[in-house]
């Protein structure tokens, strides 16, 4: 390693080092000078560590006090916990997190089915499909309240042009309040959620389906497979991988949901609740909103701790596989 | 292409692609139509062409809802935070593609870590800190917040890009005496132009869109951006559905063109950094 300090880097052949993976700048002496490019990381990494990192782990330490956010904290240790888990804030907890697997369950089914029939549609021989992708991907650009606002006016009981439609169309028995009905109001946000996000999955499928090697279900077709069999048997297995990651993704941000149960059915996830998800009630506890009955700091931290507690494994399994998958330079 | 198809299997395939992108459309369509009719052509002839076109729903919202400051906070939040992200993110990822040092692999890692994790969970200790620093409802404070956010994709990104970069022009300026931060500013930001307008488009979509964190951090009228002024005129003004609809399609705009403007490299990017 001692060669390659500075300034032997030019005895390097450009390209044809690339069997060393990394073009990397070894330093072999401690040396200040050298060590000078140091401080381009230093913005970065202090932005990242004071608002996202740190918060992370303060939020833990909040939990075990209660604290209305201003005044001094009482240290009441697991209380918090224990009020969440098995006490009084247990029933509407329990409520909110079935909400978010449910969301999870439902949203991961109407992304992955119909994400992956579209893109084997358009990876195949068609023309003039291009300028699809481009309407398929466009709800994807719209804030999440503008689609629950726009969906919100949809969906109107009485004057919203889905009831109408339906009425039009003869099937007067669909025109329902949608939103306003405990056992529709979930699943009908779901729907609204699947489509402003299907496109992005069409899309994310149809690159993995086209960046298989050609070759591979070219020779599977001068074998004779269908091509349903190339479909099922070369270009699905090589796809789960991706479906595996993408799912990974959604879990995680099946926590972040709030924006569209707000703008559709408001803080208290209406109606009665059915639609109230963990972002919601965390929402309520943490920074009050119509009709809370307490302000938490502290209950509220401990309901981030919980859900971190869920979706951390799985970020850390998620960040392991992207960055051995970079490394591998796939 | 992937897959060959025959006649029929075509036309099937069509239908079903078509049909998917009318349920796209379908409902885009009557958002733009509505916003031109009376609140009473809306309810009672929703399926029609608007009879006038009505422009003045458009006034009307943007006077209504003021929209001009609202347009104002947005554009000043997602440009600065937008050049912070690329400014930090890009001298890291140099850092971390081009140089080798002690814990660079465990910073890196640190740093990926938020990749995967919601920034909105750590809300309660963000605002408290934006409080002690006296940052809450201050434009400032919402960019800080974005520029820290956006650094763990972009720097992943970034990182990416940087390694693909050939190194044979950085060689012969550090001969000629260019430090770290010269090779970085002169010879690799104009070559890593294509990555830096990706990592823009990713965050402005993120920055433009995000209604969260305004909604905690931000609290009078004249500080608010569009998905939150926007929240503000869909609860005062319930049943006026023409100037709704209007307000929606002001806030959908800038976007719209954007999109329409740079679709390719949207989708080209936002499908890259999923695959990764």
């Amino acid at each position: 390693m001692r060669g390659r300090a500075g300034r032997s880097l030019s005895d390097r052949p450009g390209k044809a080092g690339s069997s060393e993976a990394r073009p990397i700048l070894y330093l072999s002496e401690v040396d200040v000078r050298k060590y000078s490019f140091l401080w381009m990381l230093f913005p970065a990494l202090l932005l990242y560590t004071v608002f996202i990192a740190y918060p992370f782990f303060s939020s833990l330490g909040l939990s075990f006090y209660d604290w209305p956010g201003i005044g001094p904290k009482k240290f009441i240790g697991l209380s918090n916990y224990k009020n969440i888990l098995s006490g009084f804030m247990a029933p509407e907890f329990y409520r909110a997190l079935g909400h978010n697997i449910v969301f999870f369950i439902w949203s991961l089914i109407l992304s992955v089915v119909p994400g992956l029939f579209f893109a084997f549609l358009l990876s195949a021989d068609i023309k003039g499909t291009k300028f699809l992708k481009v309407i398929y991907f466009f709800p994807n650009t719209l804030a999440i309240v503008v689609v629950g606002f726009l969906w919100g006016l949809l969906l109107n009981p009485q004057w919203g042009l889905v009831n109408q439609l339906f009425r039009v169309l003869g099937l007067g028995f669909l025109a329902k309040p949608w939103l306003g009905n405990t056992s529709t109001a979930l699943p009908t946000i779901i729907f609204v959620t699947a489509w402003r996000g299907l496109g992005f999955y069409i899309l994310v499928y149809l690159a993995a389906i086209l960046g298989i090697d050609r070759e591979m279900t070219e020779a599977a077709r001068i074998d004779g497979a269908t091509e349903m069999q190339i479909a099922g048997r070369i270009i699905l297995p090589h796809l789960l991988p991706i479906i595996a990651t993408t799912s990974m993704l959604k879990f995680i941000w099946t926590f972040n949901i709030f924006d569209i149960v707000y703008a559709m059915e408001g803080t208290q996830g209406g109606p009665a609740g059915s639609t109230d998800v963990l972002g919601t009630l965390f929402y309520r506890i943490a920074f009050g909103g119509l009709g809370s009955s307490q302000v938490g700091m502290g209950l509220g931290a401990t309901v981030v701790t919980l859900i971190f507690l869920l979706v951390f494994p799985v970020s850390i399994f998620y960040v392991f596989i992207v960055e051995k998958r970079v490394e591998r330079g796939e | 292409m992937m897959f060959k198809l025959n006649g029929l299997q075509k036309a099937i395939a069509w239908i079903f692609l078509a049909l998917l992108a009318f349920v796209n459309l379908y409902p885009i369509g009557i958002m733009i139509l509505s916003s031109f009719k009376s609140t009473r052509e809306i309810f009672l002839k929703p399926f029609n062409l608007p009879a006038v076109w009505r422009w003045s729903n458009y006034v009307s919202a943007w006077q209504r809802a003021d929209f001009a400051t609202y347009f104002k906070n947005s554009i000043l939040v997602t440009a600065a935070s937008i050049a912070a992200i690329l400014l930090v993110s890009s001298m890291a990822a140099y850092v971390i593609a081009r140089f080798d040092f002690k814990f660079k692999r465990g910073i890196y890692l640190f740093l990926l870590a938020g990749l995967a994790l919601p920034t909105r969970l750590a809300i309660i200790p963000i605002f408290l800190i934006m409080r002690s620093l006296h940052l809450l409802d201050k434009l400032s404070g919402l960019v800080i917040v974005y520029a820290a956010g956006g650094i763990a994709f972009s720097v992943f990104l970034l990182v990416n890009f940087f390694k693909k970069l050939p190194r044979d022009i950085e060689d012969s300026a550090k001969i000629d005496g260019a430090g770290p931060f010269r090779i970085y500013w002169q010879i690799d930001l104009p070559l890593l132009k294509p990555a830096l307008v990706t990592v823009a488009m990713f965050n402005f979509i993120d920055v433009w869109n995000d209604f969260f964190f305004p909604l905690i951090l931000l609290s009078s009228r004249v500080k608010k951006t569009i998905p939150l002024g926007l929240q503000a005129f869909f609860g005062e003004y319930t049943i006026e559905w023409d100037v709704l609809f209007a307000a929606l399609n002001i806030s959908v705009l800038p976007i719209l063109i954007i999109f329409l403007i740079l679709s390719k490299q949207f989708i080209a990017g936002m499908t890259e950094g999923a695959l990764k």
